[in-house]
């Protein structure tokens, strides 16, 4: 089987040769001791090197504030969306608004005018035709409405004057929309799967109730996986944390793969979402980074993995259960993950 | 239904305007200020605590309580301070640095409030060495600090090292909490308490702070 095709197994839950493998996107400052580790200079090469399953390709996007799509509103209104320092619970430009007049101030980017269609095309034609193309658009329109308000006033907000909530939201999905479309169109046929998603769980369980996130989130979340679909994408759907108990949420509206499986959070426990939920969905994730890829030895990992594919014979891609790679994961942990991972039994 | 209890209603609903109207009533009522805080206020933010730790009720209605709280507070405030009100303990909290988590930090500064602390939030990204710069300058009794990352639990390390050598560590009591934080982690750096939840930490803190004074 070659990356894709094992993928495409992988979400029907048919036989695999092997697992898929993501190794995901490493935190820049984690990168050096990777590039180091492998022999390689850039994150091209790594991904070839570790033998990943996926190549991600990011959305190219240049405005007067922004250089990356998933910082695309300059909610404080200084021109210097710095995604380093986005926080979330800042005071954004909506924090006082209670009608919806008072957001007629804003000025909604539009996405044409950023995302460049032939970058698009460069980025996506680089990309290894046997890997699993996959488009990592985020399209993470809870957290930027987070953000518009300050997270604090937006979740009030949602009790308190939901109207004004899911019109800013609302907003944000179109510009979503609008810019996947320019991608998906650009990418015609050379894509293959695609990630979006939001942030909703913490350790211990959601941070909205399930009500909560099913009126404001999951809406959204529909039209942006039927997009994807009706291109013939497959949809990776993402949430840190705790989230099992809006996963048949997710599944009632098509999404392929949950992703990631953050094992030490509340519920997330393998087996468990196996038995719930494996002949409904496919997961993403599995090996614990708030513990183990840090703390364990290459064994461990290894343990680990093969504890994995034995609970998960299909269904799952195993990866960090959190894409970003943080440096103090130990790169030996990381190839351990691999090895392990693409072993034929 | 008494004031009291109408107040402790309405903040467990979130309706901060109720609150704040209710409050001053029982202001003008001439109803023991002491009271008003106590069994109308903070009880009832601790029963919101409560249901949050056990998954009852979630961050956003955390959120209005804690703002229907301090709606109440802000009418209270000058009349605790007439009778002469001390709060439970003093407490200084922040995430650590290289770290800006700050929504289960918040949180525990609203359990902190509703359990009486005065509370001194020092934000995020903060030096280890800060947190003890603060803690001295108020005259603190508790230090807390919120890490989400395993990049940066060490700071809490640093600090407890650092009060060590500055021949301050049994002068306060750590705390210590966030995602990644466990038991043996807490152990293993020296902290006196982790606790997984706001509402435990407030527990815990108002307990062992007036433990810590009753020992003298
Ligand atoms: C929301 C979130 C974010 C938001 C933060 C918004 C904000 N202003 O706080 C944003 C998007 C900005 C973010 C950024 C990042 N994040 Co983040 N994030 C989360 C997420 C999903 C939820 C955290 C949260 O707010 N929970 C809700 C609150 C209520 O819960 P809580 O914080 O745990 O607090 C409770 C208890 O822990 C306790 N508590 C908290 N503090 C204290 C203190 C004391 C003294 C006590 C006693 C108790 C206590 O009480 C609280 C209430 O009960 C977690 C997932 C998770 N499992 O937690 C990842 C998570 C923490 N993030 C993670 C990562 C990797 C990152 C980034 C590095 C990603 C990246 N490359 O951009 C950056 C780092 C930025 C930085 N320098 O800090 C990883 C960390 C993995 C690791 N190795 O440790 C996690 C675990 C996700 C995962 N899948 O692995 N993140």
């Amino acid at each position: 089987m070659n990356s894709k095709e094992r993928f495409l197994a992988t979400v029907e839950r048919k036989p695999v040769d092997r697992p898929a493998a993501w190794l995901g996107m490493p935190d820049i400052y984690a990168q050096p001791a990777l590039f180091e580790h492998y022999g390689v200079k850039n994150m091209h090469e790594l991904k070839l090197a570790v033998g990943d399953d996926f190549y991600a390709i990011e959305v190219p996007y240049e405005s007067p504030d922004a250089s990356a799509i998933y910082a695309a509103f300059d909610w404080y209104m200084d021109g210097n969306v710095d995604a380093e320092e986005r926080t979330l619970t800042a005071d954004g430009c909506f924090k006082d608004a209670e009608e919806i007049e008072d957001l007629d101030f804003f000025e909604w980017p539009d996405p044409a005018k950023y995302i460049d269609v032939e970058e698009c095309k460069r980025r996506i034609g680089a990309a290894p035709k046997d890997k699993v193309r996959l488009g990592m658009m985020w399209s993470a329109h809870f957290q930027d409405t987070c953000a518009s308000f300050g997270m604090e006033t937006a979740l009030m907000n949602m009790i308190a004057n939901p109207e004004i909530y899911e019109a800013v939201d609302e907003k944000i999905i179109d510009f979503y929309l609008k810019a996947n479309e320019i991608f998906y169109e650009a990418a015609k046929g050379e894509l293959d799967a695609v990630l979006i998603g939001n942030d909703m769980g913490s350790q211990r369980g959601l941070m909205l109730s399930p009500e909560m996130v099913r009126r404001f989130i999951i809406p959204g979340c529909k039209k942006l996986v039927e997009q994807a679909h009706s291109y013939g994408l497959k949809v990776i759907y993402h949430s840190c944390g705790s989230i099992a108990d809006i996963i048949p949420d997710l599944i009632g509206v098509g999404v392929d793969v949950v992703h990631p499986i953050q094992a030490l959070a509340a519920g997330m426990e393998p087996k468990g979402l196996k038995e719930r939920f494996g002949d409904k969905v496919s997961f993403c994730g599995g090996v614990d980074t708030q513990d183990l890829l840090v703390n364990g030895t290459p064994e461990d990992v290894k343990a680990k993995v093969r504890e994995l594919r034995t609970i998960f014979p299909t269904g799952l891609i195993i990866s960090p259960s959190h894409e970003a790679i943080m440096p103090d994961v130990p790169p030996a942990n990381i190839k351990a993950l691999f090895d392990e991972a693409q072993k034929v039994y | 239904m008494g004031l009291i209890q109408e107040i402790s209603e309405y903040l467990q609903k979130g309706r901060a305007k109720n609150v704040k109207a209710l409050v001053q009533q029982a202001l003008d009522e001439n109803l023991d200020p002491k009271e008003i805080l106590n069994d109308g206020l903070l009880s009832a933010m601790m029963i919101v605590g409560t249901k949050f730790k056990n998954n009852e009720v979630f961050v956003p209605e955390v959120l209005v309580a804690a703002r229907a709280m301090n709606a109440g507070l802000s009418v209270l405030e000058p009349k605790l301070v007439e009778v002469g009100n001390e709060p439970v303990g003093k407490a200084v909290i922040g995430t650590v640095q290289g770290d800006l988590h700050d929504i289960g930090k918040n949180l525990v500064v609203m359990m902190l409030k509703g359990a009486g602390f005065e509370i001194y939030d020092l934000g995020v990204d903060v030096d280890p060495a800060v947190y003890i710069d603060k803690a001295e300058e108020v005259g603190a009794d508790i230090i807390c600090m919120s890490a989400l990352l395993t990049t940066t639990m060490p700071k809490m390390q640093d600090c407890i090292e650092n009060l060590k050598e500055r021949g301050l560590r049994d002068k306060y009591i750590v705390m210590i909490g966030g995602a990644p934080v466990n038991d043996s982690f807490c152990e293993q750096v020296g902290a006196d308490y982790y606790t997984p939840d706001a509402a435990t930490c407030a527990e815990v803190a108002k307990k062992v702070v007036l433990e810590k004074r009753a020992a003298g």
